[in-house]
C-alpha cells in the first residue's frame, strides 16, 4: 500500500482529528465539519511539517492552512491579546501545525520522526493537495485545511529543521 | 514551588501556564525555556521542583534533556507535554524516568491527573 493510499484510508480519522484538536484549543462550539469549501480570498497563513520514514527514507508533508484573518483571531484567543504581533501569529500557527502533525503521526506512522514546524504568510494555498489527502474544518465560519501528502520530487526537504540531534539519530540507525 | 516549562513555542508556554492555573495548580514560580539546552542550564541555576517539557525542540530535544538530567543524578519530577502521544514515545519516556506524558491538545483534567501528586494546589 502506498503512503497516499494509507492516508486516504485514514481520511475519516484525519477529519475527526482536525475537529478534535481545533475544538480543544478554541472551544467545541466554535468548530464544525466543513463541506470542503476553499479558503477565503486574501493572504494565507500556512504551517508545514515533514514526517520522515526511516524504513524507506520517504518524506510526508503535513500542511495546515487558513486565511490570515482567521489566524489572527486564533492567535488573539490563544494568547489572550487583542492584537497579536506577526511573531505571535507565526508562533501560534506553527504550534497549531505541530499539534495536528503530531497527532497525524501518532495516528498513522509510529516509527517515523516529525520535523520542527515552519510557518509563513503566502498569497495563496499551495495547491499541492491534489497529490494527497485534504480535509477541512470550519472555525468561526472560516475554513482551516489539513493536507497530508508525499513530498513532491522537487520539494526541498533538506532545509527542514529536526528536533534535537536528529542527525545523530539518523547516523546511528543507518 | 518552582515549575520549569520548556517549549519552543511561546504560545504553548502561555497555554501550559494557563492550564496549570485552570487545574487549580497555581501560585507557583514559573521558569521558561525555549529548548532543552536552555532548560538544562536553568535547572542548574534555579533548581526547579517540577519540569514540564515539550518533546520536539531545537538544539536539545525533550528526551535528550531528560536523559541528561538523569545522567547527572537529578531526580526532579519530569513530565512531557507533547503533540505526540504514541505508545512508543510513552514507553521511551517512562524508561528514561519521566513521570508521564500529557498529549496536546490537553485539558486541565489531564494536568491534574498526571501532576496532582507532584504539584501542590
Amino acid at each position: 500500500m502506498s503512503v497516499i493510499d494509507e492516508f486516504e484510508e485514514a481520511r475519516d480519522d484525519l477529519e475527526a482529528l482536525l475537529l478534535e484538536v481545533l475544538g480543544s484549543l478554541l472551544g467545541a462550539d466554535e468548530v464544525a465539519p466543513s463541506a470542503g469549501e476553499p479558503i477565503g480570498p486574501g493572504p494565507v497563513l500556512e504551517s508545514r511539517l515533514v514526517i520522515h520514514d526511516r524504513a524507506d527514507d520517504s518524506y510526508t508533508v503535513v500542511e495546515v492552512e487558513t486565511a490570515l484573518l482567521v489566524g489572527r483571531v486564533i492567535a488573539a484567543r490563544l494568547m489572550r491579546v487583542a492584537d497579536p504581533s506577526p511573531e505571535d501569529l507565526l508562533d501560534v500557527v506553527s504550534e497549531l501545525g505541530n499539534i495536528i502533525a503530531g497527532n497525524v503521526k501518532s495516528l498513522i506512522r509510529h516509527s517515523c520522526r516529525l520535523s520542527l514546524p515552519t510557518a509563513n504568510v503566502v498569497q495563496s494555498t499551495s495547491g499541492a493537495g491534489e497529490h494527497g489527502v485534504r480535509v477541512s474544518a470550519s472555525v468561526l465560519g472560516q475554513v482551516i485545511q489539513l493536507t497530508v501528502r508525499p513530498a513532491l520530487p522537487q520539494e526541498p526537504v533538506s532545509g527542514v529543521s529536526w528536533p534535537g540531534s536528529y542527525d545523530d539519530v539518523l547516523e546511528t540507525q543507518s | 514551588m518552582k515549575i520549569l516549562v520548556a517549549d519552543d513555542s511561546r504560545a504553548m508556554r502561555m497555554i501550559v501556564v494557563r492550564t496549570l492555573r485552570q487545574a487549580g495548580l497555581s501560585g507557583h514560580v514559573i521558569l521558561e525555556a525555549e529548548d532543552g539546552q536552555q532548560a538544562l542550564d536553568l535547572v542548574g541555576a534555579e533548581s526547579p521542583d517540577v519540569i514540564l517539557s515539550d518533546w520536539n525542540m531545537p538544539n536539545m530535544n525533550g528526551i535528550e534533556f531528560l536523559k541528561a538530567l538523569r545522567a547527572a543524578g537529578s531526580t526532579i519530577p519530569f513530565c512531557f507535554v507533547t503533540s505526540e502521544g504514541s505508545e512508543e514515545m510513552r514507553d521511551q519516556a517512562a524508561e528514561a524516568g519521566a513521570l508521564g506524558v500529557i498529549a496536546k491538545p490537553f485539558t486541565p483534567e489531564h494536568f491534574l491527573e498526571v501532576l496532582g501528586t507532584v504539584v501542590s494546589a
